[in-house]
């Protein structure tokens, strides 16, 4: 699952599901998510960390 | 033995073979030279974070260096998510253009064995973007929130520098296409833009705790200044992979050109690199005697040359260096007095820098001809987009703070700044064994033998 190609003759861009566009956009949105989950959950912590402390 | 005679077409056929090889190897140079540059420039956030924890307080050391390094790490995937499409979007103005192959999605930005170009222009502009961002992380030291932080180097990083880079650091960007705009080593694509983002991040911040009593301000000591050195002394080792980077290798019959397309090459650049260097060093500390300032020289003289690597005379670049220094080190002077707590003169080295760096290329190198019927270098045109970098980076930076600052989301509570921040969010100490080991250490004769020695 996830290859698109069989062969390697005449290979160019070869990279995971590369010939399906949907599923390139659900990997850059996965990206983005990361990144602004990474945001969220630095604020959650930072959060706790700061009433902890009051 | 009867050996064949060699047709016009074999020739040709071994002709094109050779050729295809050598168009190969051509396009493999590119890739390696910008593969090492990019390598090279990892070496300025290796220098990032050791410059800021080391002009931390210890208590804010292993936060200093944490927030250098998720910068970095978010920095890298945001550029892929919209830096590079901006880049290719956007050097006609605030129109996009069409760009689809810059989009994330596209077959292009990914493992495509055709294409020997694309992914290594991209980690090299994917650098320049996370430098920029690591620019504003030493002046906002021992108060800023990790979180907000983040948000506002990501849009540093990956969104405002890159814009101006689309405008005067692409070969079609609006300011060398209509005002001949020259910044070949990103004085202010980079340097200014990242410097005044900086200002309006530090007027919304404010001042570290204990930085102004009654309005004077207060000498706030670098916890290890030697690492802050050597930090310093690592970034200017990266800046040869940035500046590095800054050149196009094309290969073939045409070589090095600068990315607005005229001639230069290496060498043009390695004496003015080293000239600039060695001059804001020593300017620096006439100005100063400072330490810090005299190695943080060596930053505002390559900045205050870089505009215009390829054109000036070293000794030129060596005096324009030494006078910048005075000038930056004036700018951190003054803007201290204006209340503004800046942990690392970031705005001064890099924004002041920079922007007097665009202009001085107007200056001392103004009817330089552009190629391709763009306009010759000019005063005006230089100083028209210093000041559009100025304000560039200075807008987003300030209202974006100003939004952060309102939702009282951007600086940590007092009594947390006062704690240290590595106590309350990092939960870790940078040197863990330094006070019980100095309480608890015999200090005389008498101690030792109490303790059995």
């Amino acid at each position: 699952m996830g290859t698109s190609i069989t062969t390697w003759d005449n290979v160019s861009a070869y990279f995971t599901f590369a010939d399906n566009p949907l599923a390139l956009m659900l990997f850059s949105l996965g990206v983005a998510g990361i990144v602004v989950g990474l945001i969220r959950f630095i604020m959650k912590h930072e959060k706790e960390a700061f009433e902890n402390h009051k | 033995m009867a050996t064949e005679t060699p047709t016009l077409e074999s020739l040709q056929a071994s002709l094109d073979a050779q050729q295809a090889i050598f168009n190969m190897h051509q396009a493999m140079n590119v890739e390696v030279f910008y593969w090492w540059c990019t390598a090279i420039m990892v070496m300025i956030h290796a220098g990032f974070l050791a410059y800021e924890m080391g002009a931390s307080r210890s208590k804010n050391a292993l936060a200093a260096g944490v927030k250098n390094i998720l910068a970095l790490a978010v920095i890298i995937p945001t550029f892929y998510l919209f830096g590079w499409w901006i880049y290719n979007a956007f050097p006609g103005g605030i129109i996009p253009a069409e760009a689809a192959s810059a989009l994330p999605w596209s077959q292009s930005m990914g493992p495509d064995v055709q294409d020997m170009g694309t992914g290594i222009f991209w980690a090299a502009f994917a650098l320049f973007g996370a430098t920029t961002g690591s620019i504003m992380s030493g002046a906002v030291i021992e108060r800023i929130r990790v979180s907000a932080f983040l948000i506002l180097t990501v849009i540093l990083g990956s969104g405002v520098w890159i814009l101006a880079g689309a405008w005067g650091w692409h070969p079609d960007g609006w300011m060398l296409t209509e005002l001949g705009y020259h910044d070949v080593g990103a004085s202010g694509v980079v340097h200014a833009i990242a410097g005044f983002f900086t200002l309006g991040v530090l007027i919304n911040l404010g001042p570290r705790v204990g930085k102004f009593i009654n309005g004077v301000p207060q000498q706030i000591r670098a916890h290890n200044l030697p690492m802050t050195l050597i930090g310093l002394m690592m970034i200017i080792f990266g800046f040869f992979g940035f500046l590095g980077g800054c050149i196009i290798f094309n290969g073939g019959e045409t070589g090095w050109t600068t990315i607005y397309n005229n001639p230069t090459n290496l060498s043009a650049f390695a004496f003015n690199t080293l000239m600039g260097f060695a001059g804001g060093v020593i300017g620096c500390y006439i100005a100063t005697r400072d330490p810090f300032w005299t190695m943080s020289g060596g930053l505002v003289g390559i900045i205050s040359v870089a505009a215009g690597l390829d054109l000036y005379d070293p000794g030129l670049a060596f005096i324009i260096a030494t006078c910048v220094s005075f000038i930056a080190v004036g700018a951190a002077k003054l803007l201290e007095k204006k209340g503004i707590d800046d942990a690392v003169g970031a705005v001064a080295v890099h924004g002041v820098t920079g922007v007097v760096a665009v202009i001085l290329v107007g200056v001392f190198a103004g009817g330089t001809p552009n190629v391709g019927g763009n306009p010759a270098i000019s005063l005006y045109g230089q100083t028209v987009c210093a000041i559009v970098m100025a304000v560039l980076g200075f807008v987003p930076g300030y209202f974006v703070s100003y939004l952060l600052k309102k939702f009282n989301m951007l600086r940590v509570p007092e009594n947390v700044e006062v704690l240290g921040l590595d106590e309350v969010e990092i939960l870790t100490h940078p040197y863990p064994e330094t006070v019980p080991a100095k309480s608890s250490a015999p200090t005389n004769v008498g101690d030792l033998e109490a303790k059995g020695a």
